[in-house]
């Protein structure tokens, strides 16, 4: 147990001295090369505009972080299901699965400026875009994972005159989480990025609105406190997640 | 003869039945259109789109390739490098937990806010594009070739050693091929991601390019011209994922089995 | 076996992509400064006058070696110029220019396009919005890139306090317009507004113009950055010399104009382009410019802009408009080859 504890506080710390590393390096540069602002703000100006815009930045963040959500667990419901249909119908599936990878394969920023012009600036349509990545990203990790299960399994069920819903599940179910749960820790940094692109195509709120209102005001520390803002929330989000699949799928 | 003509024959059939559901595609959207009277604002016929494509042939070729190239580019660079610090990261566990949380703070920016950035620095060169769209694969590929040499059963990797194997010889005729089915699941995601970022690396001043035909279509509200500009990059992004997943048949003919 | 395949297989598309970056051969370097003009948005007739010279080699005649880039949603044109990653910059407006003067940017304006406010405010007539006052309580879209300092300073000078008014960010699409759900729409003159006229009949629509409100916001600015103006003035006057030629070229064979644009972006709308250029050029030719020649910067219109910024706080401080726009180059080419 102490073992345990203490490999993972190694790991923290070695996780620590990369990232302080890496702020050092980035205020040095800042400082010594005397860089202007427009170009790389030094990180102690970022940290206290982000103090002196907090107000601002949380709401914003708010705004961002319920579309993020609410379309990341709308994508991974509708795609876990569909996951879990196309592979009771082995016939739907042969024709729908080309279509769908065909679908995916418009990067899914090409849809941004349909859903925007359907469903308007307001937060639907970033949930509507989130739910659309997120959802495509978990149905072929879900996918993926209900195939992974072994042939032999399979056979001994059915030797044993168990139904086709049966072994979908009590064998591929479970045996499909861990790659489900790889495609939604992948897809949480996704959501907040889906989130924030679409919004700096159209939005009235939210943090990549931020991000392009800053830029037009010329005021670029402020355009970095949002990106480390919502680089923050994607780590507490993709921790959350991560720490969630570490409790419920304690085998890997 | 009939070996290659029985080897053919699956390939022909599943393009002969994408092509079938395509044409079914195409109908049911035509007759849906006409059918619903739906206002070309929000769904144009498949028929009017086409013909725009068809009137300016050039802009939607040398989109797709300019596009395409900008792609390939990253998306090899960003496989290589990734399937590199995968196989790094497996082998040294100090610089794993050092640069790991980096790579996962790196991909939570915004590819936007990178990508005023990367047109500071290298303008609008082909270069700019592949360098987010590397952006974008390497990431999940280093998780998946990590992931997939640490899924390999530590009992084979014992045997092996015992016989004497070298480290490289370890990483390549064991780990390296059993991380094979999951570098390919990363892979197929990753095409997707590359495309995605060229396609918004367009968007900062570029001219040519998949990318800025959907931007001009858009701030223009152009609709026919939007939807044309979504449907060339959805042949991209199809002929692309199409390529890696045979490759896949081609490189993993065994399907990884949990035993 | 095959995992040396698989990464030969990779090398080689990396290296047939690769090839691709090879730049095209050097084009014989006469004396040809190389040098790039960034615009503030995606390729339209507003810029004509600019690509009609490049087509017709008037920057080469002058020694320049010109790339137009153009600009976009995520670009900032006055952050290029001021970063030497573009020589000449289109920029936003009067409005931006001084702004990112203010935050410090080292650039220069050395002319202004358009003499007049390029945004109109439309409604419909039968509407509810009958006069300025019918702002209040009412949704009033508008960009806030700009736009809105001209619909705030309309507000002010009447009287009107703009917090009674719904004022909502614009949507990328009229549509919300056209179907009724907004009262009043910003565009301009020469872009949106034809695309509302070719939804709506232009009888059903109302116009409220800046200039009747006693606000006039000089657009269109180009800039350099105070380096390239103090280094390399010749190359300016070049530029400018033969951009104004463009200009005059452009609307002297506007069909040509219009072909040469649509070269460069094939997927655009002939009519809206056609209709864009007489705007535009309607803007440039406005003002002072008429007597004294396109892209004339005036002190009086550019000074009451500055005030009504540094009073809104978008400035922190005075602007010296008088060093902010620098027409020393302008004023070095000959008033007859100047006029529109």
């Amino acid at each position: 147990m102490s073992a345990r504890s203490h490999a993972s506080r190694r790991t923290l710390v070695n996780g620590a001295i990369g990232i302080v590393g890496v702020i050092i390096l980035w205020e040095a540069a800042a400082r010594l090369l005397d860089l202007p602002v427009y170009v790389l703000p030094s990180v102690s100006r970022i940290l206290a505009a982000i103090v002196a815009q907090h107000q601002l930045l949380w709401n914003a963040a708010l705004m961002t972080m319920w579309e993020a959500i609410a379309g990341f667990f709308a994508g991974s419901a509708v795609g876990i299901v569909l996951a879990i249909a196309l592979t009771m119908m082995p016939r739907a599936r042969r024709v729908l699965l080309p279509m769908a990878t065909a679908l995916n394969s418009v990067p899914v920023v090409a849809y941004a400026p349909l859903i925007l012009l359907w469903f308007g600036i307001g937060p639907t349509s970033k949930i509507v875009m989130v739910a659309i990545a997120v959802g495509f990203t978990v149905f072929l990790h879900a996918l993926s994972g209900l195939d992974r299960v072994d042939r032999r399994a399979v056979d001994l069920m059915r030797s044993f005159g168990a139904s086709p819903a049966a072994i979908i599940w009590r064998l591929r179910v479970p045996a499909a989480i861990p790659l489900t749960a790889a495609g939604m820790r992948v897809s949480t940094v996704r959501a907040m990025i889906v989130a924030i692109v679409t919004e700096m195509l159209g939005a009235t709120g939210g943090l990549g609105w931020t991000i392009f209102q800053a830029v037009l005001q010329i005021d670029f520390v402020q355009v970095w406190a949002a990106i480390f803002v919502a680089s923050a929330i994607s780590l507490v989000f993709f921790g959350g997640v991560n720490m969630l699949e570490k409790r419920y799928v304690f085998w890997k | 003869m009939s070996a290659a003509a029985a080897a053919l024959r699956p390939a022909a059939m599943s393009v002969l039945r994408g092509a079938a559901a395509l044409l079914v595609v195409a109908a049911l959207w035509e007759g849906l259109v006409i059918a619903t009277g739906v206002r070309p604002y929000y769904l144009p016929r498949l028929s009017v789109i086409l013909q725009s494509i068809a009137q300016v042939p050039d802009a939607y070729i040398a989109g797709f390739l300019r596009t395409a190239s900008e792609t390939l580019l990253g998306f090899s660079v960003g496989a290589v490098v990734g399937v590199f610090n995968g196989v790094v990261f497996s082998q040294s566990r100090r610089l794993r937990e050092i640069i790991f949380p980096l790579f996962v703070i790196s991909q939570t920016i915004p590819v936007i806010a990178f990508g005023a950035v990367v047109v500071l620095w290298f303008g609008n060169t082909i270069l700019a594009k592949a360098v987010i769209a590397f952006y974008l694969t390497f990431f999940p590929v280093t998780v998946n070739t990590l992931n997939g040499i640490e899924s390999v059963d530590p009992r084979q990797v014992d045997l092996l050693r015992s016989f004497g194997a070298s480290r490289f010889k370890l990483m390549r005729q064991l780990l390296l091929p059993a991380a094979l089915p999951q570098i390919f699941v990363a892979l197929r995601l990753a095409c997707t991601l590359s495309l995605l970022g060229a396609i918004a690396g367009e968007w900062f001043g570029d001219t040519v390019g998949l990318g800025v035909l959907l931007l001009q279509a858009m701030y223009n509200e152009q609709v026919v011209a939007l939807w044309a500009a979504i449907l060339v990059a959805g042949l991209l992004g199809t002929t692309f994922y199409g390529l890696v997943a045979l490759a896949e048949k081609k490189f993993v003919f065994w399907k990884a089995e949990q035993t | 076996m095959t995992i040396r395949r698989l990464l030969t297989l990779l090398a080689c598309t990396a290296t047939l992509a690769v090839a691709q970056l090879t730049p095209a051969a050097a084009a014989d370097a006469k004396a040809q400064v190389k040098a790039s003009l960034r615009l503030k948005w995606l390729p339209q007739t507003q810029f004509a006058g600019f690509y009609y010279a490049l087509e017709k080699g008037y920057y080469k005649q002058e020694g320049i070696d010109l790339t137009i880039n153009p600009g976009g949603p995520n670009l900032l044109t006055e952050n290029l110029v001021a970063t030497g990653a573009d020589t000449f910059g289109l920029s936003g407006g009067s409005d931006s220019v001084m702004a990112a003067i203010d935050k410090g940017m080292p650039i220069v304006s050395v002319g202004v396009a358009h003499q007049i406010t390029p945004f109109v405010f439309v409604t419909r007539k039968d509407g509810p919005v009958k006069t300025l006052k019918d702002f209040e309580g009412k949704k009033v879209t508008t960009w806030f890139t700009g736009a809105n300092y001209v619909l705030f300073g309309m507000l002010g000078n009447e009287g009107i306090d703009r917090a009674k008014v719904d004022i909502q960010p614009q949507q990328v699409s009229v549509t919300p317009f056209v179907n009724g759900d907004i009262d009043v729409v910003t565009a301009t003159w020469y872009n949106e507004l034809n695309t509302i006229k070719g939804r709506m009949r232009a009888d059903d629509l109302k116009y409220f113009v800046a200039e009747d409100y006693g606000i006039t916001f000089p657009r269109d600015t180009l800039i350099v950055s105070r380096d390239t103006a103090a280094k390399q003035p010749q190359l300016v006057e070049g530029f400018l010399r033969a951009s104004i030629r463009g200009w005059r070229d452009a609307m002297a064979n506007p069909k040509e104009a219009v072909d040469i644009v649509m070269k460069t972006s094939p997927t655009l709308d002939r009519a809206h382009q056609e209709a864009m250029l007489t705007e535009a050029y309607r803007l440039m030719t406005s003002g002072k410019a008429k007597t004294e020649g396109l892209f004339t910067i005036d002190p009086v219109a550019l000074q009451k802009a500055e005030e009504f910024l540094l009073k809104n706080n978008v400035l922190t401080k005075k602007v010296d408009v008088s060093v902010a726009f620098d027409d020393r180059f302008l004023k070095a080419i000959p008033m007859q080859d100047r006029l529109p």
